[in-house]
């Protein structure tokens, strides 16, 4: 399956920046469209009967994410969450840069589905570049009219805020986005109440990715039909997965669900001349592997769950061989245990104490009995803690573990070699 | 009084229109907490107490929940950095294709490590998380600029130019000359094993003046082992620790002898 340019349409061959060049493409119209002919639950419909799930990592039901509010609190609030941290993922960071009008007409029409009438959007700290590129598309989106009071005539109020991050990978996290959103330090709360019912300052909110507020625009202008008629059974439609590591063209590809991983592969580039494909990370850091064998798997929801991983924020990093699996266990261990924000003790001391035994591992330093203790501590970790991040830890170290054991057990000194 | 803290007034009285415009954006004022820090940050180079101490009146806060909300991000420095800051790309996508040699070649073309500032305070380094650009690897950030495929020749050139004042990213304010680390972090010593992850900063509860070492035996033995020279206060707890130490062993004998 090839790849097929939907959000991705014109990016690298045109500037689409400006809202002129956005509209000359249609921009807009389908907001315009929104407010003047439809009502917010013919878009919620629309959500629902495209099958559009979340593109940010949980894969949840869009139109059914929104179908959660209750109906007589308000206001409501929508948040398009644009703190794409994840490793290996950069689809938000492009959507960003190049196509901040899309973004915004998005963002539009999601409030519009729900009846918010102020939208929020958090942009990690280091997208400076991309903050500043939106910024000047939305003064002009408010200079045309398609943001603030009395849209296109209609009654219908909008305000839309901008809000920066200060870096931390957590704020990602639908809730700990929502502490920081409200100027506290970005530590997960607890579930329930879910954002939908207690969201921002108390209220029901909405918080959803770049890419999923990005997919409306389309969904409108061609039917629900339209987006449902590519993908599998439960993975309907478009998505953009990042490629990266040891492919020769990496980079953000456009394809509908269930084409699969050995085409995603093809589609990049390829693996590098005389090289060896050894596994590959399917769904950012917080994946597990799946190797050769698993080459024809279809990249959708169901089959990567089914084998164990997941298609997470869409990162898929290949790795040839000459990985070396310890370093890379080590550094996202490392990762995971510097990102922690330190809430729950599972998360916080077992991140800790497994970057500390591959750090001894890396450096060839380990000891008898480390391995059994990397397996029996990150299994320890999984499922303790208020948000997914400490579950995050286990599932590429449990299996590269499985799969390269001699890489891990030739790091173990041997016993006359330990210091006393 | 330092001379950034004498133009404190006139330049939070020239950002204070700003800051309402900030407010104004959000149903409760707390919300501007983060994009205030950035703007003080932007003009001062970092996070100064006085700018804490400002934004928690502007936004009916404690200092306390200012600073405890500041600290938890990477980004807010709270302590002066160097005019370029040079945050390069540790993550995953990145160090499978050559950034542990691009972080070697930066280490030793600067003389400095992670979370480190040149003496001439010109270059703050670090080494950070996944940026997001993982296509073109090795990638950084130079005050939040990208920087693309990273060779030792195009830092060799990149470097030059920042030190000829030529380079195309602006410097960064810098109203006060940086210590050679910017960051409150002990990561080194917890890797080393040093210290308890729990409780960052916290040393661990036998190690001497520890918690753990509520009479001073650990602190005294220290001081006879090591020929250690200890400021005054540290001295000084010696010497009560010292009598607490006589006072217990003496309870302990007294128990004994009944």
């Amino acid at each position: 399956m090839p790849v097929t340019k939907v959000l991705t349409a014109g990016i690298g061959e045109v500037d689409l920046r400006g809202i002129d060049a956005y509209r000359q493409r249609g921009g807009y119209k389908q907001w315009e469209r929104a407010v003047r002919e439809m009502q917010p639950v013919d878009v919620l419909n629309l959500a629902e009967k495209s099958a559009l799930r979340g593109r940010g990592g949980a894969g949840f039901p869009t139109g059914r994410k929104w179908s959660f509010l209750p109906k007589d609190k308000h206001p409501r609030y929508l948040v398009c969450n644009c703190d794409e941290a994840e490793p290996g993922t950069f689809k938000d960071h492009m959507l960003l840069e190049e196509t901040p009008h899309q973004v915004i007409e998005g963002m539009l029409i999601g409030a519009y589905a729900i009846a918010s009438h102020h939208a929020f959007i958090y942009i990690r700290g280091e997208f400076r570049r991309g903050y500043e590129i939106f910024c000047a598309a939305l003064e002009e989106a408010k200079r045309a009219g398609y943001v603030g009071k009395n849209i296109f005539g209609s009654g219908f109020d909008l305000e839309l805020t901008v809000h920066r991050g200060a870096g931390a990978y957590i704020c990602g996290e639908e809730t700990a986005l929502l502490n920081s959103l409200e100027g506290r330090r970005g530590e997960p709360r607890l579930k329930p109440p879910f954002p939908a019912v207690e969201g921002l300052y108390g209220m029901p909110t909405v918080v959803n990715n770049v890419e999923t507020l990005a997919y409306l625009v389309p969904i409108l202008e061609r039917g629900a039909q339209w987006f449902a008629a590519v993908g599998t059974e439960r993975s309907k439609g478009y998505k953009i997965v990042s490629v990266s590591g040891h492919v020769r063209n990496p980079g953000n590809y456009e394809i509908a669900l269930g084409t699969t991983i050995r085409e995603l592969i093809e589609i990049a580039g390829g693996l590098r001349p005389e090289r060896k494909l050894m596994a590959v990370q399917p769904g950012g850091g917080s994946s597990a592997c799946v190797f050769e064998e698993q080459l024809d798997l279809p990249y959708d929801y169901e089959s990567l769950a089914k084998a164990g991983s997941m298609v997470g924020s869409g990162a898929m990093v290949v790795f040839d061989d000459t990985t070396d699996f310890v370093k890379a266990a080590y550094n996202l261990a490392r990762f995971f245990a510097h990102e922690s924000c330190g809430q729950c003790t599972p998360c916080r001391e077992g991140g800790d104490w497994i970057a500390r035994v591959l750090n001894r591992l890396v450096n060839y330093r380990g000891v008898p009995g480390d391995i059994q203790m990397l397996s029996r501590v990150s299994s320890g970790i999984t499922g303790l803690n208020l948000c997914p991040l400490g579950d995050s830890i286990e599932p590429f170290l449990k299996s590269v573990m499985v799969r390269f054991p001699d890489q891990f057990e030739s790091r173990i000194l041997a016993p006359q070699a330990q210091p006393a | 009084m330092t001379q950034r803290e004498k133009n404190f007034p006139a330049l939070l009285e020239r950002l204070t229109p700003e800051c309402q415009r900030i407010i104004v954006q959000y149903e409760q004022r707390r919300s501007a907490l983060l994009p205030m820090m950035h703007l003080f940050q932007e003009h001062e180079g970092y996070c100064s107490a006085e700018a804490m101490d400002a934004v928690a009146r502007m936004l009916d806060l404690t200092n306390a929940e200012v600073e405890a909300t500041v600290s938890f991000y990477t980004l807010l420095y709270r302590r002066p950095v160097g005019k370029y800051m040079l945050q390069v790309c540790r993550g995953l996508a990145c160090s499978i294709n050559g950034a542990e040699d691009i972080m070697a070649y930066f280490r030793e073309s600067l003389g400095i490590g992670h979370l480190e500032t040149t003496d001439d305070g010109v270059f703050s380094y670090e080494e950070v998380e996944c940026l997001a650009a993982c296509d073109r690897a090795s990638c950084m950030q130079v005050n939040l600029d990208f920087v693309y495929s990273l060779t030792p020749h195009a830092i060799d050139e990149m470097l030059a130019s920042m030190r000829s004042g030529t380079y195309s990213t602006p410097p960064m304010a810098q109203i006060e000359a940086p210590g050679r680390t910017w960051a409150i972090s002990q990561e080194s010593d917890i890797a080393r094993g040093e210290k308890s992850s729990g409780a960052i900063g916290v040393p661990l509860p036998n190690n001497a003046g520890g918690v753990g070492d509520r009479s001073g035996i650990i602190m005294l033995d220290h001081i006879i082992e090591h020929d250690v020279e200890f400021f005054t206060k540290t001295s000084e707890r010696a010497v009560v620790d010292s009598r607490a130490v006589v006072e217990i062993s003496q309870e302990e004998g007294s128990h004994a002898s009944h």
